[in-house]
């Protein structure tokens, strides 16, 4: 129902706003990201969402990178170790969250209560860490995790699934397929290197095609610096038939933190963006260390 | 300063480990990033002075599972960790372990206890500690705690203490990498759920392992109480060398996040003080000759174990 105006507006080659970061604006706003905050501090967590409908997003991200069963249990030898030293809840805790980090940003939605729709993308990356493509699961285990998390996500309420930060088509793939057959809209971000292809090898151009035969609406780039974006939108654009769409980060990774720098103030990061409407894309957001002052500067763009 | 400390093993004395630097230092509510080495020294200093007081014999570097794969790791490699990381990831790890000596040794001087306090360097499993199956071979082990052992005896600690080790063949080659710095070495061993390392491997093959290759104490570490005790319990049958226990108290909570460490551990009430100290009088009792906190633990621990040794 949210989803069906982004679903036209989409087709009709209108341009699409996406939310910026929210993870790194938690920290941005000084306060620590180790547990998502969503148990903790649920309402700081809204007030961002709520920023980034105020600043005039379409689309808004829930806050969930990288939550998900496995991240928790990646930290024991095995079942039988995390029963024994882990917290108690560990079974259960991983899809709590992920399920209060999508009743989060639907409840900023009607806090704010924009005129125009809004949309709740599910924000799900990759199962192992988001750059490292050497991880990735086999299929049929990676099917059964992603079956799991999109299984949640859509009975808590969210519109669609940005499956994002991806680095390789065969983890992309089973996600895209595990949305089709749960009736849940998708779009797909993958990470482009500086060669323009994926951290893999793979090209955005074999990509987008296998994002179009799994029904995907939307392909995008994200977690890259603008020149990367960039570089990778020349790749991505001229090759797909769906739309397409960017969100770069800014500033630099300084694990387990971000490292906010002034190189791309809202005014600089606009031009990039308009670089990439220019290039085909219609889909803009900001990705890690971008705010919503970013965002209301896209507003220009559409 | 070691040689103290040895001599009192040899004599037959108990001698006294600090407790947890990293979860209570989380649980001060220092936010987990860089160790706290950057961010709040002067917490983590104050950390070290607090378990002075409480009695400690040893502190240890506040630098476990401290080592460049700790950042490396969450890039695609080192070509794009230079490319979107913050400047100097890669030459970060020495800084912080320099300033983790320091900040022991600025707490040592300050409580006056130079010359009466030994200060261990501490090295952690390159890979998470308790995700021995992750455990590189022994000669990359070897490889990649050299140069962190090189750091610590350049900086003048007194021993090398390599904790949390998973497996036999990487505390072989942290012990290796520990001698050929020529350091001290102690080992302690991560305990699983079925009472050997959490590897599986037996524990006394370890321990001989550890006595061969120069090892001048072997603890048991890293697991509740209660299985703390049955391993302490075991190592006096095959140790010849001192032995030690140290337990963790309450759970692992891991954040939601995907990182390689994070040590926060909840529902540590469970084991209050007087209880903590009830359970390593059993330690003692068994032969252990080294007892201390692990994760979850506090100087208030610490207190009521220096108390009963006879610290304060």
């Amino acid at each position: 129902m949210n989803y069906e105006p982004l679903r036209e507006k989409l087709q009709k080659g209108g341009t699409v706003i996406l939310d910026g970061a929210i993870g790194t604006e938690i920290l941005r706003r000084n306060v620590s990201w180790a547990d998502h905050q969503l148990a903790s501090k649920p309402e700081f967590v809204r007030g961002i969402h709520e920023d980034y409908i105020r600043a005039g997003a379409d689309v808004i991200s829930t806050n969930s990178f990288q939550l998900s069963r496995r991240a928790l249990y990646n930290h024991f030898r095995d079942d039988a170790h995390r029963h024994h030293i882990g917290a108690k809840d560990l079974d259960e805790r991983a899809n709590l969250l992920l399920a209060a980090s999508v009743r989060l940003a639907v409840e900023a939605r009607e806090h704010v209560a924009a005129k125009r729709p809004v949309a709740v993308a599910a924000a799900i990356t990759t199962l192992e860490w988001c750059f490292r493509p050497d991880l990735v699961p086999a299929d049929e285990q990676a099917r059964r995790e992603y079956r799991e998390i999109f299984g949640v996500v859509k009975q808590n309420g969210a519109d669609l699934v940005l499956f994002e930060t991806v680095n390789s088509i065969g983890e992309a793939n089973v996600a895209a397929e595990v949305a089709r057959e749960l009736n849940l809209p998708c779009w797909v971000a993958f990470v482009p290197a500086k060669t323009g292809k994926l951290f893999t090898g793979e090209t955005l151009g074999d990509a987008v095609e296998a994002m179009q035969k799994r029904g995907v609406d939307s392909v995008l780039l994200n977690c890259a610096p603008p020149d990367d974006i960039t570089t990778g939108m020349k790749e991505l654009a001229p090759r797909a038939k769906v739309a397409t769409g960017a969100y770069a980060h800014i500033g630099r990774f300084n694990p387990p933190e971000w490292m906010f720098t002034d190189e791309y103030p809202p005014a600089r990061y606009q031009k990039e963006c308009a670089g990439w409407k220019q290039a085909g894309a219609r889909v803009l957001g900001g990705c890690c260390g971008t705010t919503p002052e970013h965002i209301a500067a896209l507003q220009a763009l559409r | 300063m070691y040689n103290e400390l040895r001599s009192r093993l040899d004599r037959g004395e108990t001698v006294l480990l600090d407790g947890a630097m990293g979860s209570e230092l989380v649980r001060r509510g220092v936010r987990w990033r860089k160790h706290g080495l950057e961010t709040d020294a002067e917490s983590v200093e104050a950390l070290h002075g607090e378990y002075l007081a409480a009695g400690a014999d040893i502190l240890r570097t506040n630098t476990f599972q401290l080592n460049p794969r700790l950042y490396l790791h969450v890039f695609r490699d080192l070509e794009h960790m230079r490319q979107i990381g913050a400047p100097g990831l890669e030459h970060l790890v020495p800084k912080l372990q320099k300033t983790a000596v320091a900040l022991a040794k600025r707490a040592r001087t300050k409580a006056g206890a130079d010359g009466k306090v030994a200060i261990a360097g501490m090295i952690s499993p390159i890979e998470h500690c308790y995700r021995p199956d992750l455990s590189p071979p022994y000669e990359t082990a070897l490889r990649e705690h050299q140069p962190m052992a090189e750091v610590f005896a350049a900086e003048k600690v007194d021993f090398l203490l390599a904790e949390s080790m998973n497996t036999i063949h990487e505390a072989k080659a942290a012990l290796a990498a520990g001698r050929a710095a020529k350091l001290p070495v102690w080992v302690s061993f991560v305990i699983g759920p079925e009472g050997e390392l959490l590897s599986r491997e037996p524990l006394a093959d370890a321990v001989a392992e550890m006595e061969k290759g120069g090892a001048e104490a072997v603890l048991v570490s890293n697991a509740p109480p209660a299985d703390i005790t049955r391993a302490a319990g075991r190592m006096k049958g095959f140790t010849k060398v001192p032995f030690g226990a140290f337990a963790h108290i309450g759970r692992f909570s891991p954040p939601s996040w995907k990182f390689d460490f994070h040590p926060q551990f909840i529902d540590t009430e469970a084991w209050p003080p007087a209880q903590y100290q009830a359970e390593a009088r059993g330690w003692k009792a068994a032969g252990a000759r080294i007892v201390g906190g692990c994760c979850g633990t506090t100087p208030a621990h610490t207190r009521v174990l220096g108390e009963w040794l006879g610290r304060r």
